[in-house]
């Protein structure tokens, strides 16, 4: 028998993992998805299409896609059901896969092609709604359009999803119990933290700081005059490539281990 | 075969529930596992499944080290939690999703363990009662026909005819090869079921012994008139008279009483040890 992985009992593990608590991962899906769908509408009759079609984007991929990592592993609430998790005979590196495929794949391309849909109706409706004849036709046909996932929003929300969810999953194999909030009060503390280090270390180079955001650029205001300091062009690279692939790869593979180590 | 040697575990660092505990569990018993509440009945247990990983010393399964928790070590162990909760699932999907991994799976088994445990079945499984649960758990389990069955207080929730078919149900199964491992404080509920006996209090092993062995070493007596002999373990008036525990010299042969002989190795360990290691030599 191969402890390490085996295709069978990898699909055995999958289809436990997802019809076992049925109302759980519909149910959140299904709660995301009307999520996403209420925050355009509301945001588009309040702020006009493009700030929707963000604000949507950001509230319904981020916060639905870290309640399902969360519980992908989120079995250890109660003894039976973390002692029972544990002792599925399947191995780690399946059980884990398992929950990288849900909250990381599966989910991701649900929630990317309702997304999509929901989007094309919102443009279409407001295309639909324009008046050909109206002299500002062109320009307002062209201000909007369907919200692109390879644009620069996109791959910066694509890169906080990993590092949320990451860390998530990872919280809920530390956390047996409210693993959701006290997960997010850490992440909360942490980019709190990071932001008040970096305005104080900022502070001590710089006079006139009127913004500073950690990792990235200083924005000095003296009288009306704006400047810009950016980190140079190396380190940039290296703090972006850290963020994206660092740092969400970091707290995937630790779930792994710590999934080894998990004791109930 | 379960071989613990020199284990040494606690919740923190500072204090060690076991320490340097060697304990060999052969296959064809039931073992009872005996234990004041907070005794480590259950960290016992979950040491020999894998869920609690021992901080010295090592376990070993039939050739496996539990802590690793391999698929090829997992599917010959089930361990039943003193709390049971069954996800909301049909019968039929429960099976589909569960049993595929215990290759000895038997189907036919688990429709007659129900109707032994007078379990009916409802639409959804989550719906059963807490003793329906688990007893559920309880058929399920024995249907797995894994080499070792761990059970965490099983008895707990039960009903008092539940109690007397759970008793029949694990004699029926036991095999050969098979160990059968129950933790319980209520020791009655055991009694005519187990043939190995297993005492812990205070992270350290007081007794393991067959039945038969202590019923020879033991005598279980009740007695209108406490004699005066220091080789008595437990002496507890009631009613009738008062019912003794002591040394067995005549080779008398007594029925065991659990809960007399539990109170009677944990109030004077010293005794006990003496007792059952002056009869072995």
């Amino acid at each position: 028998m191969n402890d390490t992985f085996n295709i069978k009992r990898f699909g055995w593990v999958f289809k436990k993992s997802v019809l076992e608590r049925p109302t759980l991962m519909l149910g959140l899906m299904l709660v995301t998805l009307v999520i996403t769908l209420l925050t355009y509408a509301i945001v588009q009759s309040m702020a006009g299409i493009a700030k929707a079609q963000v604000s949507a984007f950001v509230f319904g991929f981020l916060v639905g896609g870290s309640f399902m990592s969360s519980s992908a592993l989120g079995y250890f609430s109660s003894n039976s059901s973390g002692t029972s998790f544990l002792m599925l005979p399947a191995s780690h590196l399946e059980k884990w896969l398992c929950a990288v495929l849900i909250s990381g794949v599966i989910y991701a391309a649900i929630y990317l092609g309702f997304f999509r849909l929901v989007d094309v109706f919102f443009v279409n409706n407001y295309y639909q709604g324009l008046d050909p004849n109206s002299p500002n036709y062109q320009n307002l046909y062209h201000s909007v359009e369907v919200f692109g996932f390879n644009n620069e929003i996109a791959k910066n929300i694509f890169v906080i999803f990993f590092n949320i969810s990451g860390a998530m999953l990872l919280g809920s194999l530390y956390f047996n119990k409210v693993s959701y909030i006290k997960v997010a009060l850490l992440v909360c503390t942490l980019v709190i933290f990071t932001y008040f280090a970096n305005l104080l270390i900022a502070g001590l180079f710089f006079n006139h700081i009127d913004m500073a955001i950690p990792f990235k650029s200083i924005f000095l205001k003296v009288g009306s005059a704006i400047g810009i300091v950016d980190l140079p062009e190396g380190v940039n690279s290296a703090i972006s490539f850290l963020i994206s692939y660092v740092i969400p790869g970091t707290l995937w593979l630790t779930a792994l281990i710590r999934l080894k180590e998990k004791e109930m | 075969m379960i071989k613990i040697s020199n284990l040494s575990f606690g919740y923190s660092n500072k204090k060690l529930l076991y320490s340097d505990l060697s304990l060999d569990i052969k296959g064809g018993n039931i073992y009872g596992l005996l234990g004041k509440n907070g005794a480590g009945k259950s960290t016992l247990l979950k040491n020999i499944s894998g869920t609690l990983f021992p901080k010295k010393g090592e376990v070993i399964v039939n050739g496996s080290i539990p802590q690793r928790r391999k698929p090829s070590f997992l599917n010959t162990v089930y361990f039943i939690s003193e709390d049971v909760t069954l996800p909301p699932l049909t019968l039929r999907k429960y099976l589909d999703l569960f049993s595929v991994f215990y290759p000895n799976f038997n189907v036919d088994e688990l429709n007659t363990f129900l109707k032994e445990l007078a379990v009916s079945v409802p639409a959804k499984l989550s719906a059963l009662s807490f003793g329906q649960q688990k007893k559920f758990s309880i058929a399920f389990a024995l249907a797995c026909n894994t080499q070792i069955l761990l059970m965490d207080e099983p008895t707990n929730g039960l009903d008092i005819p539940s109690k007397a078919q759970f008793r029949q149900l694990i004699a029926s199964v036991m095999t050969d090869d098979r160990i059968i491992i129950i933790s319980t404080h209520q020791t009655r509920d055991l009694e005519n079921l187990i043939d190995q006996v297993i005492i812990v209090d205070d992270g350290q092993l007081l007794l393991n012994e067959s039945v038969n062995t202590i019923t020879e070493r033991l005598i279980f007596e009740t007695v209108s008139i406490q004699p005066n002999d220091n080789r008595i373990l437990y002496a507890e008036k009631h009613l009738k008279g008062v019912s003794l525990v002591r040394e067995n010299t005549s080779g008398e042969d007594t029925r065991i009483n659990l809960e007399n002989l539990f109170n009677g190795v944990t109030s004077k360990p010293q005794l006990a040890k003496e007792i059952f290691t002056t009869n072995t030599k």
